[in-house]
């Protein structure tokens, strides 16, 4: 799984990143290998989903995205400009560009000050405070991610619930007119019908503003519900990477498909998880040679010892590394009205 | 997460002993500001000369602390001593607190060389001998305030410092940094901006304690004779020391009003440290269910009867449990479903008797096996609690011991207890371990907690569970800290030990895609009360309250093409504490009319499917003419 290779990558893209490799040293001389070697890109008003599980990189990949994290090695332009390189005041003039969207959302407001001075923060800091022109836009973003209360403003984070500090957040990322957000598991710290009000918020965003958007999350039925394209990741790789219909309907990659299967219910026709895949996920200090996901795999054979296998295109659009990708059609119920 | 729509909007409140300090650092301060305009007389001014105030007179209307060896009058005396004291602790930790708190927060937000460069001057610092210092700088430059005012500010940096660079280092590593970072911040800003506010408080507590510290350490030095030009405090006990004996007033009236006031700072500092202690904000809602309940089974495992448990908290009584009725067949599986705060958890915890908080009441019966968990003997309780019980936690890694070897984790229970020897224990441990599908069992026995993945971690604790073979298995959110695969293992092998040890399970989870393949019944909790409760694939077929509907619609479909607009609950779960007359989920209902309002729904339906709804949902013609036709 795993597979290296750009060839999936389009021109004349808003955001382009290329081999990002990450590592973290760790004690005894060892290398956490977090990332390694993703690729991807993101068009004007996608909405790329990133699945997987615990520790296979997808965080790591947003905070490098967003040089929250040094990246190792790699690429990641923004509109053709690489920011991997840039330092201190450069990179400090684009961060402006992109923003993030965090899992906490409490922990995301700084306690001590008010929600006007939180989300009015971006616009102070690129002096862009003064006018009627500021106030009134803080007062528009606030109306748009549904806060529109008129005292909303004067009130600090411990008065909001969950889901209304992540709207708070999602007005603070917006006022900075970012040309891709990146939103790290936004809905996990969220009850359900919490969870559904941000997601409808994010479309409708979306919608209005133009958003391009990275959406990393485990859960991938939330995933479907935002995506335009989904790419899965496993340990530091990219297994799957194609349309979100074309991936649900038809997962090609193992790993993917026992991702799905995993789903309470199953109900995409797949094998029982447990025939799809076995035994634990590997240190990411030493991986696995070769394909990542061959220690679990049902169908790995020598060569997924030796050989990692590249992003190859199955279908138009749609990308998977695997030495045996295994063909799977979702059965079609009488009931389901599919109306992409 | 819970939402916690509006804390109370009442202040911070500031207790009577941090208002009796604030006065009497006030009283202080008016005298050292009008000490000259106030009729008191020279403090210099010795009773021999004057004829007013006697040697070691003692404390009356003439001098009211009496006077001292020399005829003062040490009222004036103490009150002289104010000035240099309120100086000295203001000056000293004004510069302290100030050039501490910078170090610190620069260290602590820029770490690298920096850090390292600080952490080796502050220890320097530590190391000095101050008194030796003080001795040598005062033959040098003299006795002078200002001398003093250096060499304590010095040392008092250390303390500051590292304070602030531990709080710093945590909130550095807070979600709102990253965002500000983001956004552009500079690193100044984030300092001032992001960072600075929120170490106000603290510092500001420490200040409080350090300006008393300073004072205690003038007193400590002039009784060593290192005071300075001016009269102190200190100098006064020193002075008075010598004829405590026979003149008790010369030393303690001093002593007493340097007691207090280091007392009145300490207790500020205390105060101050409560008011930005995390606040605990309640987020517990409520609820209350009504009625019709299937009349106890004899037989069941597990049985509950009107059961209410209300937690009595300093904002008010909190209803998480309200009159709740379930019961649990052998072998039988029931899942218990709903958000953050509805009382599915505290449900959970008024079986076992386990309540994180101290104030708890509990009204009506849970009986498991026949034993009443609420009135029985508490060793009867705690034999049932031990060997017919088995609880599985959200956390696997907060729920072991990690200084413990699993194996001993695993035979522990049946040792308390007394249901197996040492040696069968040992037997039992490791087949427990080849039940719960660990391999290599032998190995896993002797390692700890933290060599094992989270999804084998949560196999130990289930393991752990079923020790003594219990008949009922109590699961709080048991995949909820997994992954989605991991889940998928953990939610079969429960399955599988269900129908091996025909053991019953309560499956308390907020995600009802679990509870729908594993349970055979499901009870939805709201404000605290069951709302609706029947066969597993009936709800989901056909739900009838209008709170299940809305929770099942909200959920995210893969059947549902992506960016396909979601049915939302508006709102916010009530509150516990006061909780709605009428239906505790009208507020939000989008099929609430009059009756809701006013008037609390009872229990609807049959002994297998009930609700409490004034306009249940319908059923789906298919499902009504074909009866419950399976999955």
């Amino acid at each position: 799984m795993a597979g290296s290779g750009s060839d999936h990558l389009r021109d004349e893209v808003v955001l382009r990143v290329e081999d990002l490799v990450v590592q973290f040293p760790a004690p005894h001389g060892e290398t956490v290998h977090a990332v390694s070697g993703v690729s991807f890109d993101l068009d004007g008003g996608e909405t790329l989903g990133i699945v997987g599980e615990s520790g296979c990189g997808k965080t790591t990949v947003g905070r490098a995205v967003m040089q929250l994290e040094p990246a190792t090695d790699g690429r990641v332009e923004l509109h053709g400009d690489d920011l991997t390189s840039l330092r201190g005041e450069r990179l400090r003039q684009v961060r402006r560009d992109m923003q993030m969207i965090f899992q906490d959302p409490v922990s995301s407001i700084n306690p001590s000050r008010r929600i006007r001075d939180v989300v009015r923060e971006g616009l102070d800091m690129w002096a862009e405070k003064d006018g009627p022109r500021s106030a009134q836009l803080v007062d528009e973003i606030l109306v748009a991610v549904g806060l529109g209360g008129d005292d909303v403003g004067e009130r600090r984070a411990h008065e909001f619930s969950g889901g209304q500090c992540q709207r708070i957040c999602i007005a603070r990322a917006l006022v900075m007119d970012p040309k891709v957000l990146i939103l790290d598991e936004p809905v996990s710290a969220l009850d359900v019908s919490v969870q559904a009000q941000i997601l409808n918020l994010l479309e409708q965003l979306k919608q209005r503003f133009g958003l391009t958007m990275v959406f990393i999350s485990h859960d991938l039925a939330v995933v479907k519900n935002v995506s335009d394209r989904v790419l899965v990741m496993y340990l530091g790789k990219v297994c799957e990477i194609a349309q979100t219909d074309q991936l649900f309907d038809a997962p090609t990659h193992p790993y993917t498909q026992a991702l799905l299967a995993s789903i309470p219910g199953n109900r995409l026709g797949l094998p029982p998880a447990d025939e799809l895949i076995s035994g634990e996920l590997p240190s990411p200090l030493d991986p696995p040679s070769g394909c990542r996901f061959r220690t679990r795999c049902p169908h790995a054979d020598e060569r997924c010892a030796s050989d990692e296998p590249a992003l190859v295109e199955h279908q138009p659009g749609h990308w998977v590394a695997c030495h045996h990708p295994q063909a799977h059609l979702r059965p079609r119920g009488d009931d389901q009205a599919e109306a992409s | 997460m819970a939402p916690a729509e509006r804390a109370s909007p009442r202040g911070p409140r500031l207790g009577l002993a941090v208002w009796l300090s604030l006065g009497w650092i006030g009283l202080l301060v008016f005298f050292a500001v009008f000490e000259g305009l106030l009729p008191i007389r020279e403090p210099e001014a010795l009773g021999i000369r004057t004829g007013e105030v006697e040697k070691y007179e003692d404390p009356g209307w003439n001098a009211l602390f009496g006077g001292d060896s020399r005829g003062r009058d040490l009222f004036a005396l103490v009150v002289a001593g104010i000035r240099p004291a309120l100086i000295l602790g203001v000056t000293v930790t004004a510069i302290a607190a100030f050039l501490g708190t910078l170090l610190g927060l620069v260290s602590g937000y820029l770490r690298g060389t920096v850090d390292a460069v600080t952490a080796v001057v502050i220890d320097i610092v530590l190391a000095f001998p101050v008194l030796v210092l003080i001795i040598a700088v005062r033959a040098t430059y003299g006795n002078s305030l200002w001398i003093f005012i250096v060499l304590f500010s010095l040392t008092g940096i250390p303390g500051y410092a590292r304070i602030v660079r531990g709080a710093t280092f945590s909130l550095a590593e807070r979600e709102f940094v990253d965002a500000a970072v983001s956004m552009g911040a500079t690193r100044w800003r984030v300092i001032w901006k992001e960072l600075a506010p929120n170490i106000a408080l603290p510092v500001l507590s420490f200040a409080a304690i350090g300006f008393a510290i300073v004072i205690i350490a003038e007193g400590g030095l002039a009784f060593l004779g290192l005071s300075i030009d001016q009269p102190t405090w200190g100098q006064l006990i020193s002075q008075g020391a010598s004829d405590i004996q026979r003149h008790w007033h010369v030393a303690i009236i001093p002593a007493t009003v340097m007691a207090v006031t280091i007392l009145a700072f300490n207790l500020l500092g205390d105060g101050l440290r409560e008011l930005f202690a995390p606040k605990e904000i309640l987020t517990q809602r409520r609820l209350h269910a009504a009625g019709r309940h299937a009349p106890g089974d004899r037989n069941a495992v597990l049985d509950i009867d009107h059961l209410s448990t209300t937690l009595h908290t300093p904002n008010g009584d909190v209803h998480a449990v309200d009159d709740v009725s379930l019961s649990v067949a052998p072998g039988e599986a029931v899942g218990i479903v709903g958000e953050s705060g509805s009382g599915k958890t505290m449900l959970l915890r008024s079986i076992v008797g386990a309540f994180a908080l101290g104030d708890v009441t509990r009204s009506g019966t849970i009986a498991v096996e026949g034993v009443d968990m609420i009135r029985s003997e508490p060793s009867t309780i705690s034999a049932t609690l031990g060997t017919r019980i088995g609880m599985v936690s959200q956390n696997p890694l907060t729920a072991l011991n990690p200084v413990r070897r699993i194996e001993h984790q695993i035979i522990e229970p049946m040792l308390v207890h007394g249901t197996a020897t040492k040696s069968e224990a040992r037997a039992r441990a490791l087949e427990l371990m080849e039940a719960v599908g660990i391999p290599a069992p032998e190995r896993r026995l002797r390692e700890y907690p933290h060599q094992l993945s989270g999804g084998m971690r949560q196999r130990v604790t289930i393991a752990i569970a079923l020790a003594n073979d219990p008949s009922l298995l109590l699961a709080d959110e048991p995949t909820t800290a997994l992954d989605v695969t991991v889940q998928d293992q953990i939610l079969r092998l429960l399955a599988q030990l269900r129908t091996e040890r025909n053991m019953a399970l309560v499956l308390v989870t907020h995600d009802l895609a679990v509870v729908k393949g594993f349970t055979d019944r499901v009870a939805i909790v709201y404000g605290g009360e069951i709302v609706e409760e029947g066969p597993t694939d009936r709800i989901f077929q056909a739900p009838r309250h209008r709170y299940t509907l809305a929770l099942m619609q909200s959920m995210p479909d893969l059947d549902l093409p992506s960016h396909s607009e979601l049915t939302t609950i508006e709102g916010a779960p009530p509150s516990l504490i006061d909780r709605p007359i009428g239906c505790r989920f009208a507020a939000r209902c989008p099929a609430a009319a009059d009756p809701c309002m006013d008037e609390h729904p009872t229990m609807a339906g049959d002994e297998s499917h009930r609700w409490a709804c004034h306009f249940p949902a319908d059923v789906p013609a298919a499902i009504e003419q074909g009866g419950s036709d399976g999955r």
